[in-house]
């Protein structure tokens, strides 16, 4: 596609929203809800006074007009409609390429520094998986409350053990879909410490609406003292256990 | 209801013949007679039952959204509110499907069928008996839809019926059975329509109207049916093969078929974005043509709009990926699609910009139709605004799944619905030659306004909260408080209208011929409603205008001009206007469906109720295919048209034609079967996937049969052209057996995986190679039926004295079957 070297210089250019995905999320979405607003403003606003203006008064006409069984033919200002449509071309297209160095940002983030933690869906309720630094199963799971360290990038391997789910925390702008059989893939970060909530957007059964997990963003230290000791509960479970083969 | 046939005279626009009393010789009963309407074939009373019909499901569906919107009226806690969890999934589910399905596209149907060949010039479709199949068909889906609240429960798992929770382990109960075979059933009756609407166009148009110079609603048309028949037969492919899970036991979408999940989404939504085209361009249409009429200008830019719309109805086949921005498809993927998306929201702003032009130096009449038609660009603008901010990937990721879609798609959608209830009200004197109540009609449209915005703008304020939940958060709850009430004022809006219209349709002034100063399109020069023959005489743009030819009016208006050259006689052929089988078949598709629907993972329910859904099977089955064979041997005459032929149609039959749009079709059936399996075998991995018969002879040996089958077929062609009787009966009853001996040689080689325990759900590789020969072995033994009957025909002398056209027909089809074979089996029996 774009190729690397192009990418790479747009997007240090300083130009393109990067940070957390709530930052670059609202920096978009209030340039496009502003953009939006002005340009339906006018399009509307102009609609509204051609319609004052010409509305029909009785009065001299001057102007030939369509006759019943004409052929159908229709034309003129072929200028001004060619001029509006590259216009809004012109917005629409630079808007979208200004949102697509924050993709490549966003897709970039993926994956390689954080906590990784596998997300799982069920009907209805969630399920964590928490993956150590290989990519495997730690050990330590938790089902109903995701917790994370603040300020640390989480990356989630979103799946789902049953039916179609969607798995999103819109406090933190981070969203993606629970299919059985798949994983995909998606990352935040959050900077305050404080509780959050995480839904599910597909309609998965009697219980979506209520298939919410808790997400719990805590201090660094305290996270890591948390982490330690399931790490240590979960080990102690195995080792007592050692037919419990498995997550 | 009085009649309104009556011709009526009006200086300027030429009026009925005196001869339109051929009413009577058609047959066909007077319009206040209930058999009039089960057995009319005409295109105009077509037309009113689909909008009339349309109109009662626009109420149903409504009446489902007032239940969501009490749901909403506060957060629930489990257990409160008017709805059960269940029942609010149902709800939402019924809403989305009803409103797409039983109201968008039939109402624009019902527009269809009534304006579009009055505006072509064509006295009816080419098919009149398929047109009243299709409607029928649609009738009986949607009974189907209000039976399935009766059956445990309805589909529950929204309108886009994402795979797995739509199989029945997940969502056991029959009515959903019954709510997927509602759909199959209604993609039935747009193939049917569609073929037949595409026909039309292409060949029954006025002498002179070109393609170019067609008016702007029949062009929108004109796309929105071929977009239907291509888009419908993926849905209708993706609904099969749901209803084989269901039904039979395959595993397609089974939770642990990989990949099964995601099939759905792509059958579902190569099919889903055109829908919204499907349903937004009638409106569209629609819109161009009042814009036209009470602005007193010609639109501007006409031929960029036309072309806009060609390149939408195209770009709309390579969009659907945006809807599954947040699935694991990866950026390169991402990104195309989202340049795609981008690209077909170009040719909507220029046709968008067109319409406001066409505003300036207009004289404008703010009559109700301008109103809504006005006011549907309005919405129109701000839904597709709000759409801009789903094309960006970034914030696609975070609208995804909430109230954004449903306040933008509501925006869009509904935005069409104002623009065809402007049509409604612009064509509403035509249709019935009533004038409605102006006033009544404005207040409608002022009510319809604000509930509308009351409704659906308070969504955007609310976006957070997550779709199809009735438990959001407390700070939303003013908007959703909101939008609750605005959708009780949209209700009312809607009585308003119908109460205004059918009081009109009763007691109403009369209507003019053309009551709309600026009109030009041919359906406003015939009287209000139209004669049954459409025309005074011959129609015909040949001179530059609009006139009928070979009339004996007396002179007024454009009949007036005899064009000595061009001049055809006013046919006086007898054209058949009324048949009982389409609404026969009809009735016995809705008892099949009701019968079948009972059938789940290859088992019926035990003891009574099983013997029920057994009994009504059977005798939906045998009725069914009695209605079809009766209609096949039914005499019937339609008209031929034939005037506005264009390439590549030229030359071309209407039947011949009918035959190669209806393989159009066949060919995205086929294409959505053979794509679901390749896509399994690649998420099973290619190569670890092995074919399941054990042996590829049998299979060799069906496509020697089949070629040869072929070859016998073009002999029949041949001997008819020497009229012998004999050559073609032995020509086809060779045809016969080697089909037969293809179905034989396939039965066995089934016996023999069913006797290794191999059965439908044995897995994907079991489950696809089933299905996907199983639909060419349905098409074969279809084939093998026309054969019989071919062979019963031609051996009473049918096809050796008259023309052979009808052996050339199945001929195109059975070819068809041939080669999709030569696909299917180096890829079930080889690779
Ligand atoms: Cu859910
Ligand atoms: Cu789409």
């Amino acid at each position: 596609m774009i190729p690397d070297a192009i990418a790479a210089s747009v997007l240090q250019s300083g130009l393109i929203p990067r940070g957390t995905r709530v930052q670059v999320f609202s920096e978009i979405y209030w340039v496009f809800l502003g953009l939006g607003t002005l340009v339906g403003a006018v399009v509307i606003g102009y609609m509204l006074k051609n319609a004052y203006k010409y509305s029909d008064r009785g009065g001299a006409d001057e102007k030939e007009r369509p006759k019943l069984g004409e052929m159908p033919t229709g034309g003129g200002k072929g200028k001004k409609l060619f001029l509006s449509l590259s216009l809004s071309a012109i917005i629409v297209i630079s808007l979208i390429a200004w949102t697509y160095g924050t993709l490549l940002f966003v897709e970039g983030q993926t994956g390689d520094q954080g906590v990784d933690v596998e997300v799982e869906g069920y009907q209805f309720g969630w399920n964590f998986h928490y993956l150590n630094d290989d990519g495997e199963y730690s050990g330590v799971n938790t089902t109903g409350t995701l917790r994370v360290p603040v300020d640390t990038q989480v990356n989630l391997q979103i799946t789902s053990d049953d039916v179609f789910h969607n798995f999103g925390i819109p406090a933190l702008s981070v969203k993606g879909d629970a299919i059985p059989g798949e994983t995909t893939e998606t990352w935040f970060k959050a900077t305050e410490a404080k509780n959050y909530t995480a839904h599910c957007y597909e309609l998965c059964g009697q219980g979506h609406s209520y298939m919410e997990a808790g997400v719990i963003v805590m201090e660094e230290e305290a996270y890591n003292d948390w982490y330690a000791e399931q790490r240590a509960s979960a080990e102690n479970d195995s080792a007592g256990n050692i037919a419990a083969a498995g997550v | 209801m009085t009649d309104e046939t009556q011709p009526r005279t009006d200086g300027g626009t030429a009026t009925a013949l005196p001869g339109d009393s051929h009413d009577d010789g058609s047959h066909l009963p007077p319009r206040w007679s209930i058999k009039r309407w089960l057995i009319t074939t005409n295109h105009k009373d077509v037309g009113i039952l689909y909008i009339v019909t349309a109109m009662f499901f626009l109420v149903f569906g409504g009446m489902l959204a007032l239940l969501i919107r009490a749901q909403m009226w506060a957060p629930r806690a489990p257990g409160e509110g008017i709805l059960s969890a269940m029942a609010y999934n149902q709800a939402v589910s019924l809403h989305g499907l009803i409103m797409v399905f039983w109201f968008l596209s039939p109402i624009a149907t019902g527009f269809g069928n009534y304006i579009v060949p009055l505006q072509i010039g064509a006295e009816d479709l080419a098919f009149p008996r398929l047109n009243a199949l299709s409607y029928w068909l649609y009738l009986a889906s949607g009974l189907m839809v209000f039976a399935s609240f009766f059956q445990g429960s309805t589909f529950a798992g929204g309108w886009t019926l994402y795979a797995p929770l739509n199989i029945p382990a997940f969502m056991p109960s029959i009515g959903a059975t019954t709510t997927v075979f509602a759909i199959v059933t209604f993609c039935a009756s747009v193939t049917v329509g569609g073929v037949n609407f595409i026909t039309t166009i292409h060949r029954m148009r006025a002498p002179g109207l070109t393609m170019r110079s067609l008016p702007l609603f029949t062009w929108s048309w004109l796309l929105t049916v071929w977009m239907m028949l291509l888009a419908f037969a993926a849905l209708l492919a993706a609904c099969m093969i749901l209803l084989s899970d269901r039904l039979l036991g395959t595993t397609y979408f089974a939770m642990t078929t990989d990949g099964g999940s995601v099939l759905w989404t792509h059958l579902f939504w190569f099919f889903g974005h055109p829908e919204v085209y499907i349903v937004f361009f009638p409106a569209l249409g629609a819109m161009a043509e009042i814009f036209q009429t009470f602005s007193g200008n010609r639109i501007v830019g006409r031929k960029w709009f036309i072309v806009s719309m060609v390149l939408v109805a195209l770009q709309s086949f390579i969009v659907w990926m945006h809807h599954m921005f947040l699935t694991s498809i990866n950026l390169e993927v991402k990104t195309l699609f989202m340049a795609t998306t981008i690209g077909i929201s170009l040719p909507f702003d220029l046709m968008v910009f067109a319409l406001i032009y066409t505003l300036i130096k207009g004289r404008i009449r703010w009559d109700t139709p301008m109103l809504y038609a006005f006011g549907a660009l309005v919405l129109f603008i701000v839904g597709g605004i709000t759409g801009v901010f789903l094309g960006a990937v970034v914030l696609d990721y975070e609208f995804r799944g909430t109230y954004w879609v449903v306040a933008h798609f509501h925006y869009v959608m509904v935005s069409g619905a104002t623009a065809l209830i402007g049509a409604l009200f612009y064509w509403f004197p035509k249709i019935t030659g009533k004038t409605y109540n102006e006033f009544l009609g404005k207040v409608s449209f002022a009510v319809f306004f604000t509930g509308f915005n009351l409704l659906y703008f308070p969504m955007f304020l609310a976006w957070g909260t997550p779709r199809r939940v009735f438990a959001y958060r407390p700070e939303y709850l003013v908007w959703h408080r909101i939008a609750s009430v605005g959708a009780v004022i949209l209700g009312i809006s809607f009585l308003l209208i119908i109460y205004n219209l059918t009081k009109s349709l009763i007691s109403g002034d009369d209507a003019a011929a053309n009551p709309w100063p600026y009109s030009t399109t041919a359906e406003w020069a015939v009287s209000s409603p139209p004669p049954l023959e459409n025309f005074p005489g011959t129609p015909s743009y040949a001179s530059g205008a609009l006139e009928f030819l070979g009339s004996d009016d007396d002179g007024s208006g454009a009949a007036a001009a005899t064009d000595g050259g061009h001049a055809t006689e006013h046919e006086e052929v007898h054209v058949d206007h009324a048949s009982v089988w389409p609404f026969v078949t009809g009735v016995f598709s809705f008892v099949t469906v009701i019968g079948l629907s009972g059938l789940q993972v290859g088992s019926y329910p035990a003891g009574l109720e099983g013997l029920f859904y057994q009994a009504t099977s059977v005798v939906g089955v045998v009725g069914l295919i009695s209605a079809i064979s009766a209609m096949g041997y039914e005499n019937f005459t339609a008209h031929e048209g034939g005037f506005g032929e264009t390439w590549p149609f030229g030359g071309v039959e209407n039947t011949k034609m009918g035959m190669w749009v209806f393989l159009a079709s066949d060919v995205v059936l086929f294409g959505a079967f053979i794509g679901a399996s390749i896509f399994l075998r690649v998420a099973y991995g290619w190569t670890n996937w092995h074919p399941v018969p054990h042996n590829p002879i049998p299979g060799l040996v069906n496509t020697y049969l089949l070629l040869s089958s072929s070859f016998s077929v073009i002999l029949a062609l041949v001997a008819a052209k020497k009229h012998s009787r004999k050559g073609i009966v032995a020509s086809l009853v060779i045809t016969f057996v080697l089909g037969l001996g293809f179905l034989v040689n396939k039965g066995i080689e089934w016996l023999e995986l069913f006797h290794e325990g191999v059965w439908l759900d044995s897995g994907v590789r079991a489950s696809t190679y089933f299905l996907t020969t199983g639909l060419h072995m349905g098409h074969v033994i279809a084939g093998l039926l026309i054969t019989a009957y071919l062979i019963w025909r031609a051996w009473n002398g049918a096809y050796s004295e008259g023309s052979g056209e009808t052996l050339e027909y199945f001929g195109l089809y059975w070819h068809f079957v041939d080669i999709v074979w030569l696909f299917l089996f180096p890829l079930f029996y080889i690779v």
